[in-house]
């Protein structure tokens, strides 16, 4: 410490001592005859060079800390709507269920055939099935990107900036 | 001691700014130039890096990484519905500061209206006797704060940072995590060039303090 600002420890008769010129000496900021006056202040005074030291130790840090910038993703990305989280969800289960029921049937179908008549049946209602879950999620999946992009569009606030 | 030169801080002072880290907007006057002209790719390239150093200062005032980004998605905004009025042969930086500063001030202001301060803004109460951050640190990923005594000092400082008042926190950002000049400052927070030196450093001194109330100890760590 140096004993509080505006006063030297070693001189307290002497003319106080600005303690903000330390702030402008580390920074260069200061006049020469200002400069001359720090190096007087640090030559007498141990607190005022330790405080130096650790006000240094402190600048080199911030000065050291990385700050890694925002990714450009994130800088457009937004938050979808509720129906559109809703709709892009169901429609992935479809999809998938879709999937599923074509693994399946193509298995089933393997190990069964040759089919009956009843069997044909059962297979158009399942491929049936598998049209109308696949296009389904599609169709889903589609309306809830397309909403997120009208409602990007609508949102942009970029859209002025780069045109 | 040899005042001169071989005190240990006047290397600190020396000590060449990585280029990686450095905070300062480059953007020379011809991008701005063409961007004014209406140039599509100098307009995205200047809303880049304005976006990135936008960013980075209200992250540093804020702690918070998506109200910082609000803040610098606002800034840029405003900083090109006025770009016809900017002198492209003056600095950009501390143009776009100002717009950054006064976002966060709105932001403040707005959150003290509804009564959520600590939503807002790191504040002391936010930030726990735990010791834990009061917000986010600046980069999630590995190597932030190298497990070294510096990267130790930089997680406290941090932590310290969010500890401060706002017009310290706002001084010390400018200067030692930004490294604007003192008439930079001056002009970003609109206050004479003479109140700068005294102002960083109360917010040093205030700083070095909470720094040492953790227990941290200067050449020995904590």
């Amino acid at each position: 410490m140096t004993g509080g600002p505006g006063r030297d420890s070693s001189a307290s008769t002497a003319t106080p001592f600005p303690e903000e010129l330390l702030s402008g000496y580390l920074d260069g900021a200061l006049t020469q005859q200002e400069e001359q006056q720090v190096r007087l202040h640090l030559e007498r005074s141990p607190e005022a060079r330790a405080m130096l030291d650790e006000l240094a130790a402190l600048r080199q840090a911030a000065r050291s800390t990385p700050f890694v910038p925002i990714e450009d993703r994130q800088w457009s990305e937004a938050p979808r709507t509720r129906a559109s989280a809703i709709a892009m969800r169901l429609g992935i289960v479809l999809l998938a269920l879709c999937g599923l029921g074509l693994v399946i049937g193509v298995v089933w179908q393997a190990s069964h055939a040759p089919f009956g008549t009843e069997m044909k049946r059962g297979m158009i209602w399942w491929a049936a099935g598998l049209w109308v879950s696949g296009l389904g999620g599609a169709l889903l999946v589609f309306l809830s990107v397309l909403g997120d992009r009208l409602s990007d569009r609508r949102h942009d606030r970029y859209r002025r900036v780069l045109k | 001691m040899d005042v001169n030169g071989s005190h240990s801080c006047l290397g600190l002072i020396e000590t060449p700014r990585p280029a990686a880290l450095v905070g300062g907007l480059s953007i020379d006057s011809t991008l701005v130039q063409r961007a004014r002209e209406g140039d599509a790719s100098a307009r995205e390239e200047l809303a880049r890096v304005s976006g990135d150093a936008a960013f980075r200062f209200a992250l540093q005032l804020l702690g918070d990484r998506e109200l910082a980004r609000d803040v610098a998605q606002d800034s840029v905004l405003r900083l090109f519905s006025s770009l016809r009025r900017v002198d492209p042969e003056r600095p950009l930086q501390p143009w776009l500061f100002s717009i950054v500063r006064n976002r966060v001030i709105d932001l403040r202001r707005r959150a003290l209206s509804r009564g959520e301060r600590g939503a807002a803004l790191p504040s002391r109460a936010a930030a726990g006797d735990a010791g834990e951050l009061p917000h986010d640190p600046p980069d999630a990923g590995p190597g932030p704060f190298e497990r070294s005594e510096r990267g130790e000092l930089q997680r406290l400082m941090w932590s310290c940072l969010g500890r401060l008042e706002r017009a310290h926190r706002e001084i010390l950002v400018l200067r030692d995590y930004q490294d604007l000049s003192y008439r930079e400052i001056a002009e970003v927070l609109a206050v004479p060039l003479g109140t700068v030196m005294s102002r960083l450093h109360a917010a040093r001194r205030k700083l070095r303090a909470e720094v040492l109330a953790t227990g941290y100890r200067f050449g020995g760590g904590s």
